[in-house]
């Protein structure tokens, strides 16, 4: 009877793996969104440890990215700031030639403070440098990510 | 009760779990694949006319083309043209499908839009977009189009990517992304379809476990059946399954009796016997080949040996008999801690049981020679032989003397015994007999020389109780007399049924008890107390056979018996042998004196009966007056 028992309790861990997403909350995009930020932060400053600042960082965004970056809580603090939300990012960072990304496309189009722009297309990771931007702030990014830069 | 099973058989364990095991890797296994194969089906089953109409899609685009000019340059230059093909692009987008979009690459080799239907995240014109998967280049080489599945993308399942040709070139790419909610009605239908799978074959497993269990109950449960629980060798019940399927040319046939059993069992009271029981099977199973010789409790002290017959060498097997022999003949059967007791055995040995027809022939056979080897004195190993066999041929084995009383063919032949003044006649003496298979009447000469001394002398007792307690009730106007051993006379359950017999009015004055005379009655207090409680519920006394044993007057009267039966063998030669003449004259007188009456037996000719008569005999019986037939 016992070896009975003890079937039927194996059988049922079967699809326990169904639910273990109930304990976890999901970081896997902001982890792989914080990876591809460390590549382009330390490709624009090669030689500097990378400070960065998110304005208006949320709690999960927060536990990610301090796996991979010294984190500022403000703008004077950080040599890499990403914008993520739509925030006015005059009112935290004074210094516009400071490397400003943006998750937003079209603000990377209208505003000359973002020197490039992370963001998702069509659900996969796009990232965007004009060309012009990165030689006003004197970054040279490596040759492999000319395909990413823009001439506007 | 099952784990310590499991625990002692751990064969049965390993193989359980080994099974179990395989049977969840099959299980997962299988799961895993239909799962794969039937998600497959379903995507290509629910996709494969989205595909028809994106490629029904491209060939409308190539219609609103100019194939002369570069499509991109045409579209980029021209936001009419643009705007067309973006309408047409937006009429694919359906709840399954997040994004249409047309692209092509640029001297960079970098992918750019042209025009995007979809309504969330539009893309501009020639804006640049990352491709995440070089798997899209291969339609530029293949020239046909692509599904890629998008494992790690959160909102994608898949991509469709269809060429638009310009002159056998690939110049633009229609591609379509499918969003997760297909697929997540896809695995909804899988789950459930995978839930009744692995509850169906749960059901099957436990079925199978059940079956399992059951099975290694039913084993245990039929080795249970098939063993002795107190000598731990295999039981009768074993012989009869097996017997069947025993391979006699494989084997020698042995019986193997314990001598003077019934001798221990009596002195020593029967858990000595069982102690006695047990080290004699041990000692046998020491002595026998594991895995190769079979050991048999047959019953009582009884059991039979089939040892493996090597084809090219006899002597090996009579050597294990042998050794078994000797092992019980030296060991010493310990009954207490500082008592032991020597114990022999008699084996009878047949050595080529294949030669008869059945076990049951060859069995037979090694029992004619178990019967030789106790006849010549016991102790010793006695090895069947043709020639011999005739000589014995017409006395009776045990095992078909206890067949006969299994099978109530033991009956009763009755002869008179009459008044010498009246010759009238006043009782029957029952006597022995067994009716054989074939209808032939055995009589005890044949029959008690094998049971001599063994239980089964008593159930011929009992037996013969029955039925002439029975014949007592059919014809109220006769008496019998009933032979008894001495040990019957201490036998409670003998005792036990005479008691109750002579509860039924007029049986007791009219069952009369033969008893041989000797020793053994008078020497045991049961004896004498029980042959007083006999007389008392009133039952006549036969000293039977007077004069041929242990003849003691002082014995007669301390049994205080009512009758003598003079021995035959003297009575037979009372004409001739003055001693004989003597003899009976002075016990004739002794019982004069005591009160006895005296029956003469072996009457067998006018000539004795007249001088029985005249020495005073009150009753003769024999020949001259009746041959013992039925009633």
């Amino acid at each position: 009877m016992r070896l009975f028992w003890l079937t039927l309790i194996l059988f049922s861990f079967l699809p326990a793996q169904n639910y273990t997403f109930m304990l976890d909350t999901y970081t896997k995009e902001t982890e792989l969104e914080a990876t591809i930020i460390k590549r382009v932060a330390s490709a624009s400053l090669p030689q500097e440890e990378i400070r960065l600042f998110i304005p208006e960082i949320s709690e999960l965004e927060q536990k990610v990215y301090q796996k991979f970056f010294i984190l500022s809580s403000n703008c004077e603090d950080a040599n890499f700031v990403f914008v993520k939300k739509s925030v006015d990012i005059s009112s935290y960072c004074k210094d516009t030639k400071k490397l400003i990304l943006t998750s937003n496309y079209r603000k990377l189009l209208s505003d000359e403070k973002y020197y490039g722009a992370f963001f998702w297309q069509k659900s996969r990771p796009n990232i965007t440098f004009i060309s012009q931007r990165l030689q006003e702030r004197g970054v040279k990014l490596p040759s492999e990510f000319d395909k990413f830069v823009e001439d506007f | 009760m099952k784990e310590k099973f499991l625990i002692k058989q751990p064969l049965y364990l390993i193989f359980s779990v080994v099974f179990i095991s395989g049977v969840l890797m099959l299980l997962l296994y299988g799961t895993i694949k239909i799962e794969q194969s039937i998600e497959k089906k379903m995507i290509e089953i629910s996709t494969n006319d989205v595909f028809t109409i994106v490629n029904n899609s491209v060939i409308q685009i190539e219609e609103l083309l100019d194939k002369e000019q570069d499509y991109s340059s045409q579209i980029l230059s021209n936001e009419i043209l643009q705007k067309a093909i973006e309408k047409k692009l937006e009429l694919l987008i359906t709840e399954n499908i997040a994004y249409t979009y047309l692209l092509y690459k640029d001297e960079r080799g970098v992918f750019r839009f042209l025009a995007d239907g979809s309504k969330k995240d539009k893309a501009f014109v020639n804006q640049k977009f990352d491709i995440d998967n070089l798997q899209w280049l291969d339609v530029y080489k293949t020239k046909e189009s692509l599904q890629i599945e998008n494992s790690y993308l959160q909102e994608l399942s898949i991509t469709h990517i269809a060429p638009v040709f310009r002159k056998g070139k690939v110049e633009m790419l229609l591609t379509v992304d499918f969003s997760i909610k297909k697929v997540r009605k896809i695995n909804q239908i899988l789950t459930m379809m995978k839930n009744g799978i692995i509850t169906i074959v749960i059901i099957i497993i436990l079925f199978l476990a059940i079956l399992l269990f059951q099975t290694l109950r039913y084993l245990k449960m039929r080795k249970n059946a098939y063993v002795d629980k107190l000598t731990g060798v295999y039981n009768r019940n074993y012989l009869q399954d097996a017997q069947d399927f025993i391979h006699l040319q494989d084997y020698i046939l042995a019986t193997l009796d314990i001598d003077h059993f019934k001798a221990v069992n009596d002195t020593y009271g029967h858990d000595v016997g069982d102690k006695i029981l047990t080290q004699v099977a041990e000692c046998i199973r020491g002595s026998m080949r594991k895995h190769q010789d079979i050991a048999i409790r047959y019953g009582g002290e009884e059991f039979v040996l089939l040892i493996k017959r090597d084809p090219k060498e006899t002597l090996e097997e009579i050597n294990i008999v042998e050794y078994i022999f000797k092992a019980i003949q030296t060991k010493d059967f310990w009954i207490q801690k500082k008592e032991s007791l020597a114990i022999t055995v008699s084996i009878g040995v047949n050595l080529a049981p294949h030669q008869s027809r059945t076990f049951s022939e060859a069995f037979k056979l090694a029992d004619i020679a178990l019967f030789n080897a106790k006849s010549r004195g016991r102790n010793n190993i006695e090895i069947y032989d043709e020639n011999n066999h005739n000589n014995n041929s017409t006395m009776m084995s045990i095992n078909e003397i206890k067949e006969a009383i299994e099978e109530n063919r033991l009956l009763c032949y009755y002869q008179k015994i009459v008044s010498n003044e009246t010759l009238e006649s006043s009782h029957y003496e029952a006597l022995l007999r067994i009716r054989d298979k074939q209808g032939n009447i055995i009589t005890p000469d044949r029959i008690l020389p094998a049971i001599e001394g063994t239980f089964l002398l008593r159930n011929i007792t009992k037996a013969v109780l029955e039925i002439c307690y029975e014949k007592l009730l059919v014809d109220p106007d006769i008496s019998i007399n009933v032979n008894l051993n001495p040990t019957d006379i201490i036998n409670p359950s003998i005792i036990e049924i005479l008691t109750e017999y002579a509860q039924q009015e007029g049986i007791a004055k009219r069952l009369g008890l033969e008893i041989v005379e000797t020793q053994d009655v008078v020497r045991t207090a049961d004896g004498k107390e029980n042959l007083l409680t006999l007389k008392k519920l009133g039952y006549k006394i036969y000293i039977d056979d007077f004069g041929s044993g242990y003849s003691n007057f002082i014995y007669l009267a301390q049994i205080q018996t009512d009758f003598i039966k003079i021995d035959g063998a003297i009575i037979k030669k009372i004409l001739d042998d003055k001693i004989s003449y003597l003899l009976v004259k002075s016990v004739v007188g002794f019982a004069k004196e005591a009160g006895i009456q005296v029956i003469a037996e072996f009457v067998s000719s006018e000539e004795i009966y007249q001088k029985v008569k005249e020495l005073g005999i009150e009753y003769s019986q024999g020949y001259h007056f009746s041959i013992p037939s039925e009633l």
